[in-house]
């Protein structure tokens, strides 16, 4: 059975490069196809996810022998990337739910996209997602996991921008992009601590190292994957990610953001649940953050006034939760929340457009008058606790401000030396030409123009061009080329004359007679 | 009869073929050359699967002597350094092949001209006697006189003339320096590569370095080295697209693979020659390039990218060391693979809006996505970007080069730096810009010029991340004739 674990992430690839690569070559497209695609999608979905339930089935009965080599991608000295895939144990049971939870919100997306203008690419990145999430959850390295987290991220900042022509879809999933790089970070260092303490890059050998390792060492390892765990699962600093993510379709935000993706960050830690076990201190932060987080969704929670607002902060209260659990080494519960999450949440985002009809004779409970009546709160509440503007404030305009500064040093000093970059050049030199051209004038002259530097560098290319050009067309083309021909020909002319001067009849019979001396 | 045989001769059968068939019917005269090219090309992979790449010494091999007076044999044998380069033969040929649907006049000659061209490329590769070689070499300029002649552009005529001449021109030179070597041929052992090692190995080394003189006057056309390129740009311009393929691809290979024959004959003449042909390397790799940045026509550009990649190749080659005769090697595969997929892409775009100035071009990617990505990924393989076989190549000759000359290699870097410039700027053009109405409307690749594309570019991204099965095809051999030339310093 164990095998089974290298197909089910494979499937929904295969999937997702059928269709991605049938749109990119125009034979899926149109609506006719579509039931092709959706056909070609939940067929191999589905199969994964059988596969899934027979590898948890089996993993139930004990049959399973825990992990699946199937072989080294990479050595590097020591270092050894190999591949393989866990298939037993908690990532078995995740995978399936996960896999399960996919077919589902895949069936939905069905018809939920009939007719929309990104169809094959919503199924396009929703296969590749699917991938990447089996992939994290089953690999046993945590270089193919990492590989698995980032095009989780990266189908998570398309799907985000799904409508990229909205400015506002497409600033937020830069945005999530860039907060969730943050984690990203943790997770490569993590991986590179790994490495330099430990000499080895798989889950279990990370958790159980063969030398014990000290406190200081497992905390910082600790330390980096539970920074990767918070921006991934949009605990505080991260939380506010998640409400920008909101942007996508439905069924997308569903899967990413209600029951599969945003539990990927406790997945990892309860993946890594012995490594934290070894460092109490890191077991601590889990716990403050998670305290904070709920307390910051609960209270945010309270003023949200659309559905999909306030499901994005139960959905981080609940994560929250599970991170205090993970601090204080109640491992199982964080499991069965994260399963049972993840169904619930899963359900609830993906009838949240129904969501008001089912509810509409309940009206909303009012909050304890303890809280009602504090206005500072309320405040806080309604700005989100001014994260994103603490964010923009402390990190976005520094950077802008850095930014600004050196394109200036770039402008004033650099591009004087070395020239603009010749792509702005060119479209500026183009939409010159154009307007000109629409005038019906020709001001400059368009070929001395084509190979033009600027700056210190760009000239003296354009100066070594020039002297070079001619070179080429004086001595190449014109000396050698040309003079060769020439002369050859003049060389032809006066044979032919020879010739003609010997074939005159006097010649010839003077030739013969001469001939005839000779030879006798 | 062995492999190599009917590997050679297969392309001349096709065109024996070819010679009775029906001039009226070109479904069946193409069926007849796409068969018997890929017939060839499947025999070349053949020969591929079933070469030991272990063994140094030329394989397969063929020997029947054909002028017992003057000692040559018909001699045939592949190894580490010929087989990248037959495999790139064939595999060009029918990529040419399929990219000319285009060619609708009497395309009876063309079909048959071509098939002897891969006749002509396939004798100078396998060729393992002087004679042959020297033959075959010649061979091939019939072909292409008329090639270029009869289906090229407006100068074609003055093209293929020039052609023609300097490439005669530089044979004559190649045929004195054979002529010179067999004047020490005490023993009477005729003109077998092998003997003529033998022969070389008796010359005093002021005779060496006139004959490796000749030698890189007559390789040196064909390479091409500073100046004695002038041929190039007008015969790479006039051709017909197809080939211009198989010219740059492929015949420009000839030269080079020529040269580093003869450097492994004449090893003393090489280490005195090493400052002239690094000085003709890296002069024609700046040369070449910022000629090409000059360029505003398309395939001139791409034709003097040509001149200034063939200076890598002479540089790789004039380290004298393995890993600079690995690099020149990578370099002349990845080089066939690069410009043949340029010249291919340019002479699709040019069928379908019939110019070739770059600025007449802009915003191509609403029309021709499909072109934009493979012609996009073409050159910045040309710009020997990572995850594609031109930076293998450019790596390996760039190490060899630093390990020997060090603070020199900056040249090097200054010719990248003006790669890059006029490919990126060429790819700025052509895709990015304000949208003309004269560019709308261009239909896109489809069927045969996206397979022939598909297949060279499939090549390129694949042996640029997986690079180890082609530096291993030619390890053992290289390895071997850079221990010669090192075995025999001045």
């Amino acid at each position: 059975m164990d095998a089974l674990t290298v197909f089910i992430p494979l499937l929904p690839l295969l999937a997702a490069l059928i269709i991605g690569l049938g749109h990119f070559l125009g034979v899926l497209q149109g609506e006719a196809k579509e039931s092709l695609t959706a056909d070609i999608s939940l067929w191999t979905l589905t199969l994964a996810c059988l596969m899934a339930l027979v590898v948890a089935g089996a993993e139930l009965l004990g049959n399973n022998t825990g992990l699946f080599v199937v072989g080294d991608w990479l050595r590097c000295e020591n270092v050894v990337v190999s591949v393989n895939f866990i298939s037993s144990g908690f990532s078995v049971y995740v995978a399936a739910l996960f896999a399960l939870l996919l077919v589902i919100i895949l069936r939905f997306s069905v018809n939920y996209l009939h007719r929309e203008r990104g169809y094959f690419r919503f199924f396009f990145i929703y296969n590749l997602f699917a991938f990447a999430m089996l992939l994290l959850v089953l690999s046993g390295s945590s270089v193919l996991s990492f590989v698995g987290w980032e095009i989780a991220g990266l189908c998570s900042f398309l799907l985000i921008a799904y409508q990229y022509d909205r400015p506002v879809a497409s600033g937020n999933a830069v945005r999530v992009f860039v907060t969730n790089r943050i984690g990203d970070t943790g997770f490569l260092m993590g991986m590179g601590l790994s490495v330099y303490w430990l000499n080895t890059l798989d889950w279990q050998a990370i958790s159980h190292p063969v030398d014990r390792l000290g406190t200081a060492e497992a905390t910082g390892i600790a330390f980096c994957f539970a920074l990767a765990a918070c921006a991934k699962s949009a605990q505080l600093p991260f939380t506010p990610w998640l409400a920008r993510a909101m942007e996508g379709p439905t069924p997308s935000s569903a899967a990413f953001y209600g029951a599969v993706m945003i539990h990927a960050g406790v997945y990892l830690l309860i993946l890594l649940q012995d490594l934290f076990e070894q460092a109490p201190m890191v077991m601590g932060l889990l716990v403050v953050v998670g305290a904070l987080t709920a307390l910051y969704s609960y209270l945010v929670g309270l003023t949200q006034t659309d559905i999909k607002s306030s499901l994005v902060f139960a959905t981080s209260g609940q994560l929250g939760l599970m991170f205090m659990e993970c601090g204080l080494g109640f491992w199982e519960i964080a499991s069965w929340h994260l399963a049972a999450h993840a169904v619930v949440r899963g359900y609830q985002v993906l009838t949240a457009p129904s969501l008001l009809h089912n509810v509409h004779d309940n009206p909303i409970q009012a909050v304890s008058p303890l809280l009602a009546k504090s206005r500072w709160l309320y405040l806080a509440s309604v700005q989100r606790f001014w994260l994103d503007q603490i964010a923009d404030w402390a990190l976005v305009k520094p950077v802008q401000q850095l930014a600004h500064d050196l394109s200036y040093f770039d402008d004033q000093g650099l591009d004087k030396v070395m020239g603009c970059s010749a792509p702005a050049l060119n479209a500026a030199a183009s939409l010159a030409q154009l307007k000109e051209h629409s005038i019906g004038a020709r001001l400059n002259n368009v070929v001395d123009d084509f190979s033009h530097g600027s700056g210190l560098a760009g000239t003296l290319t354009q100066w070594a061009a020039a002297v070079m050009h001619w070179l080429e067309v004086r001595l190449v083309l014109r000396g050698i080329s040309k003079a060769t021909i020439g002369r050859s020909r003049n060389l032809g002319r006066r044979v032919n004359q020879i010739e003609r001067t010997l074939l005159r009849p006097r010649y010839l019979v003077l030739f013969v007679c001469i001939t005839l001396l000779v030879t006798f | 009869m062995g492999i190599l045989s009917l590997l050679l001769w297969m392309p001349a059968l096709g065109a024996v073929f070819l010679a009775f068939a029906p001039g009226d019917k070109p479904r069946v005269i193409r069926c007849l050359a796409h068969l018997f090219s890929s017939v060839t090309l499947l025999l070349s992979l053949w020969l591929l699967i079933h070469y030991d790449q272990h063994n140094a010494a030329t394989q397969f091999n063929e020997n029947f002597p054909i002028n017992p007076d003057l000692g040559s044999e018909y001699a045939l044998g592949v190894d580490g350094l010929s087989l990248p380069m037959v495999l790139l033969a064939t595999v060009l040929t029918s990529v040419a092949l399929l990219a000319s649907f285009s060619i609708t006049d009497s395309i009876k000659g063309y079909h048959l001209c071509v098939l002897l061209l891969e006749f002509g490329i396939l004798g100078v590769f396998l060729a393992q006697d002087w004679a042959l070689f020297y033959t075959f070499w010649e061979v091939t300029l019939i072909p292409l006189f008329f090639l270029i002649g009869r289906w090229g552009g407006k100068r074609r005529h003055a093209a293929s003339l020039n052609f023609v001449l300097y490439t005669m021109g530089g044979s004559v030179f190649m045929l004195l320096s054979l002529l010179a070597i067999s004047e020490y041929d005490l023993e009477y052992e005729g003109t077998l590569m092998t003997s003529m090692h033998q022969m070389a190995k008796d010359m005093p080394w002021q005779e060496q370095v006139l004959v490796l003189l000749g030698f890189l006057i007559g390789f040196g056309v064909k390479l091409p080295i500073f100046p004695l390129h002038g041929w190039l740009p007008l015969a790479h311009v006039e051709a017909p697209s197809p080939i211009s393929i198989l010219l740059s691809g492929i015949l420009l290979k000839m030269g080079a693979y020529g040269l580093i024959r003869v450097l492994v004959m004449l090893p003393e003449a090489a280490h005195i020659l090493q400052p002239l042909l690094i000085f003709l390397g890296l002069f024609g790799m700046l040369y070449g390039g910022l000629l090409a940045w000059r360029q505003t026509d398309l395939k001139a550009m791409v034709a003097y990218s040509s001149v200034s990649h063939m200076g890598l190749v002479l540089l790789g080659m004039s380290t004298l060391t393995q890993l600079g005769l690995s690099g020149a090697v990578l370099q002349m595969t990845a080089h066939g693979l690069i410009a043949g997929a340029l010249f291919l892409l340019v002479g699709l775009l040019y069928e379908r809006t019939h110019t070739r100035n770059i600025q007449d071009y802009s915003s191509l990617v609403h029309t021709m996505p499909r072109y934009t990505l493979l012609m996009t990924l073409v050159l910045l393989a040309a710009m020997g970007l990572p995850g594609t076989v031109g930076f293998i190549a450019e790596l390996s000759v760039l190490m060899a080069g630093y390990q020997q000359w060090g603070g020199l290699m900056v040249l090097f870097g200054m010719s990248m730096l003006i790669t890059a410039a006029y490919c990126l700027r060429t790819i700025g053009v052509l895709f990015t810009g304000p949208v003309r109405p004269a560019m709308h409307a261009i239909p896109d690749l489809h069927s045969a010029g996206l397979l022939a594309a598909g297949i060279l570019v499939v090549g390129i991204v694949l042996l640029g991340i997986l690079p180890e099965a082609l530096i291993q095809l030619s390890a053992a051999t290289l390895s071997e004739l850079s221990a010669v030339i090192k075995s025999r310093p001045l």
